[in-house]
């Protein structure tokens, strides 16, 4: 038997093999190993959340460059990975005392102002507090130069998930060559198409106001080669995501998302963990119950529990506990239990799980859109903005089409809706079309009225309501209360959302909680302005566009 | 909102730094009812856009004294307004590329001693000492002055809100002022989006929007609003302690308190506010590759957010400050150039007495509206401006 190429690298000193391709997580997952960190604020111990490559939960130092997600580097033969959180380690950081020492938060707003003297010493030590990592050791930069990748396209679509892969194929059997710019390094090639793997595209600007090519799709690929696609035409099949819930200890080790889940799972050929409790009762908990059922130990749902669901945890012998609020998790470095209450009845109890995977919301990756200036709308049972389109998902936007989970499209229509788009593109659609199915509803978010009760429970603690920035519910609650309204005051006044996710998972959150402080529907509370770039875009991709990017007449 | 009475004793037009610093320094005068009005949210105009630098070298005597004074006001905030800012005297470090530029930081630099600062010269190995990481030959030398230094500038606009609410000031977001009422020659009212409101003065400190009140109330004034553009890295540990500012192409960065590289250079955008303040690729490239050609390893660092302001810019690149000769009662706080927050503590409270009718020690051919309407020479312009 012919055996797989392996890569050797060493993490925290020791070596480890990886397959050929593997992702530094799921190569160190393989090895028993999770990379641990440390929070920027109270120094809690962080892991692995989302597993796709958005949250601040595995980063790592690799070969001297700080803030590389473990999730998105593919091993290379001698890379040299360390863990940067804490002091002297992450496991064993003394800072975390800082958590114990302040259990009502640290509030850098009013406090280490007195005595006069001190002040200087205070600013000392709190800067050394924050921050991902060391700078870049000199001459790191050397290992990363790349030529940027700059390619001319008639149709420039940005996914590869189901309706940015059918949009492809069926523009490609209608004699239009797209290009696919799609985040994934994996995945088949398909004809007649310009795939291009391992593009996060990271800035789309309004289209320019002529020109053969208006639109502009700034990017890179990793570590960090800069990616600059000009095209007469966009179709955006970015797909959506996995969010988070509030609860006391929402950050601990063993909380993430479904698609961390799965995604880690795919990798290792089994889950990472032994009995999770899965959060959520629709479409998404049955993909992890499917995928992930013997793993699974307990479902739990803030609302109703779709009977698919009810069938599936049923034959695996899986409690089922809906209409139930998350009060918080327990345990250590890790989550060994999670504390419920039935909803109304104000029955508390705790349940066993050494994971806790939330598959209770999927949102769209609507960055894009309001980056290149779409019209918006709130779809209020998801509870998200989401880009209006016509029935062909063309936007308000001249030559920007949304497809797909990004687009609000319900999943068995993903592939028609890129079809449809496609069709549009290349002048074949065939007369008028009926609207796709939408998981966009009229009508208040579904979790409203579960954050109604729970902020009746005055919730106070180690609710993290911004993981990146370590922004605890308190603040958002406090400020509200000094008279402070608006999402885009509070992110100012807390920090919330101003980290590495860019706010995927905390303003979804913090815009239903104002909503209800504020006594206005969460439309009105507002959204986070989507300044660039999308995903973290290293300065060096950048740069190397300089020349190309001057010339660009956009104001 | 509706506003709480129909007549103040002053209306200021900006809830920005310059606005509530007036409003701060009318309330403690006694002035009576204020009332602020801002088109925004709170800190969506410049003030919550700014990059935080707070320095005292400059190219004309009136603004570093203005600056001297900005910099004791915002070392005493925490203890004055209850709010942090984190206000860090680390330095600003000017670069210069050519003998030109270092004669000019040299000239800048004689000023700033002669004020009793105590700025001093830097060869190249003097910069290297600031600035860990230099590329070899990016620089001919520069200037430091230890006391300069950076805030985070919206825990200073809670604290001036809060201090002016709770001094009596009525503060109205989301309110616009679309005009001014005159009667018998002077002001007489402002009229608002939320209806009109009697007042005798009105302060026009509406930042980037000021040239746009101005002209709303009649008076032809030469402010432009520039859009100027800044981005933020992620946040490393800390391995930067000044600010670092370039002569040659306004290049200004320095690591907030929470470890990211925050900054911008100059990038000239067509005049005026209408195109709202989007990031342009332009500014991401030009960016980027100044900060990796000046600290090569920080290539692989990531850029988190970019985002815009504009700045209200004069012919001199000095504020105005003082009352309108054309139209009594209309008093001018504005076109600080992008410079709002390092002069407003100092400013306001010079402005606030132009409202009540006292004299300042503001001189008049640097810093009245008027120096721009007759044919008198202008006494000095401040060129330094950065970004």
């Amino acid at each position: 038997m012919v055996r797989a190429p392996r890569r050797r690298f060493t993490y925290s000193g020791r070596t480890h093999e990886a397959a050929d391709g593997a992702t530094l997580l799921a190569a160190l997952a393989g090895d028993g190993v999770s990379p641990l960190g440390r929070s920027t604020r109270y120094h809690r111990p962080r892991a692995p959340f989302c597993g796709i490559g958005q949250c601040a939960g595995c980063l790592v130092r690799v070969n001297g460059r700080p803030g590389v997600r473990s999730c998105r580097h593919v091993v290379a033969d001698g890379d040299r990975v360390e863990s940067e959180a804490g002091w002297p380690s992450a496991r064993f950081d003394v800072f975390a005392v800082l958590d114990a020492l302040f259990p009502g938060g640290i509030d850098t707003l009013h406090g280490f102002r007195r005595p006069a003297f001190a002040v200087p010493l205070y600013q000392r030590v709190v800067r050394r507090l924050a921050g991902y990592g060391r700078p870049p050791d000199p001459g790191s930069e050397t290992a990363i130069a790349a030529l940027p990748l700059r390619v001319d396209a008639d149709v420039a679509i940005v996914g590869g998930g189901r309706s940015g892969r059918a949009a492809a194929a069926r523009l490609a059997a209608l004699g239009v060559r797209p290009t696919l710019l799609d985040r994934d390094r994996s995945g088949p090639d398909l004809p007649g198409v310009d795939r291009r793997s391992g593009v996060s595209v990271t800035y789309l600007p309004p289209p320019a106001a002529d020109g053969e090519r208006p639109y502009t799709l700034l990017g890179f690929s990793e570590p960090a080669c800069g990616v600059l696609v000009r095209a007469r035409r966009v179709v955006v099949a970015v797909g959506g995501y996995d969010t988070s819930l509030l609860f006391d200890g929402n950050d601990r080790p063993g909380v993430q998302s479904a698609d961390g889940a799965l995604a880690l799972a795919a990798a290792l050929g089994h889950a990472p963990f032994r009995h999770g409790v899965v959060v959520g009762g629709g479409t998404r908990a049955r993909a992890v119950l499917e995928a992930l059922g013997p793993s699974v130990g307990a479902v739990v749902a803030p609302g109703e529990i779709r009977p698919e669901v009810v069938r599936l945890a049923s034959d695996l012998g899986i409690p089922l506990y809906p209409r139930s609020l998350v009060l918080g998790t327990r345990g250590r470095a890790r989550v060994r239990a999670l504390a419920l209450r039935a909803r109304g009845t104000g029955v508390g109890f705790s349940i066993d799980g050494d994971a806790v995977v939330l598959a209770h919301r999927r949102l769209p990756n609507a960055q894009l859109f309001f980056q290149a200036g779409a019209k918006m709308a709130w779809g209020g049972g998801p509870g998200a903005y989401y880009p209006v389109v016509d029935a062909s998902g063309a936007t308000s936007v001249p030559g920007l089409f949304a497809v797909g989970e990004a687009a609000g499209v319900a999943e068995p229509f993903a592939a028609e809706s890129g079809e449809r788009a496609a069709d549009a593109i290349a002048g074949t659609a065939a007369g008028p079309l009926e609207p796709l199915e939408s998981v966009t509803r009229p009508g208040p978010a579904e979790l409203e009225g579960y954050y109604r009760e729970l902020l009746a429970e005055r919730p106070r603690g180690r609710w993290i309501a911004c993981a990146c920035e370590d922004v605890r519910l308190d603040e958002l609650l406090d400020g509200s209360s000094a008279g402070y309204r608006g999402i885009e005051v509070l992110k100012r006044y807390s920090s919330l959302g101003t980290g590495l996710c860019q706010g995927r998972y905390c303003v979804p959150d913090a815009l239903l909680v104002l909503s209800l402080l504020e006594g206005r529907p969460p439309s009105e509370v507002g959204y986070l302005t989507q300044r660039p770039p999308v995903h973290p875009t290293p300065l060096a991709a950048l740069a190397a566009l300089s020349g190309a990017l001057s010339e660009d007449a956009r104001p | 909102m509706t506003l709480p009475r129909r007549d103040y004793r002053a209306v200021i037009v900006g809830g920005g730094v310059v606005g509530l610093y007036t409003a701060h320094h009318l309330a403690r005068a006694g002035a009576g009812p204020v009332l602020v009005v801002d088109r925004g949210y709170l800190s969506s105009g410049a003030s919550g856009r700014n990059g935080g630098g707070v320095r005292q070298q400059w190219e004309t005597r009136a603004t570093v004294r203005l600056a001297r004074e900005a910099v004791e006001a915002y070392r005493r905030f925490g203890r004055d307004f209850g709010f942090n800012i984190w206000f860090r005297q680390s330095g600003y470090l000017f670069l210069a590329e050519t003998p030109a530029e270092l004669g000019r930081l040299r000239a800048v630099h004689d000023l700033v001693r002669s004020e009793g600062l105590p700025s001093e010269i830097l060869d190249p190995d003097g910069v290297a000492a600031h600035l860990d990481g230099i590329a070899p030959n990016a620089t001919i030398g520069g200037t430091y002055l230890g006391s300069d230094g950076t805030l985070f500038p919206f825990p200073a606009i809670w604290g001036l809100y809060e201090a002016v609410r709770s001094a009596g000031v009525d503060v109205a977001l989301g309110v616009e002022a679309v005009g001014v009422d005159v009667a018998n020659g002077r002001v007489a009212g402002v009229r608002t989006s939320d209806g009109p409101v009697a007042a005798p003065v009105v302060v026009n400190a509406a930042g980037g929007w000021s040239g746009d009140f101005s002209r709303r109330a009649g008076l032809e004034v030469p402010n432009v609003a520039t859009r100027h553009e800044i981005l933020a890295t992620e946040p490393l540990k800390p391995f930067l302690d000044p600010m670092v500012v370039r002569v040659s192409d306004g290049l200004y960065f320095s690591q907030t308190m929470r470890g990211e590289l925050v900054g911008g250079l100059t990038l000239p955008h067509p005049p005026g506010t209408s195109a709202g303040m989007p990031s342009s690729p332009r500014f991401l490239g030009a960016m980027a590759s100044a900060l990796v050609r000046l600290l090569p390893r920080l290539a692989s660092v990531g850029v988190l957010r970019a985002w815009s302001g504009f700045y209200d810019d004069t012919p001199d690149g000095l504020p105005v400050l003082g009352e309108d000769p054309r139209l009594p009662g209309f008093v001018h706080a504005n076109g600080f150039g992008g410079h709002g927050f390092m002069l407003a503590p100092a400013t306001s409270r010079r402005v606030a007495r132009v409202v009540l009718g006292e004299p300042t020690d503001l001189d008049p051919a640097e810093f009245s509206p008027a120096r721009f309407l007759g044919p008198t020479p202008r006494v000095a312009a401040e060129r330094l401006q950065l970004g």
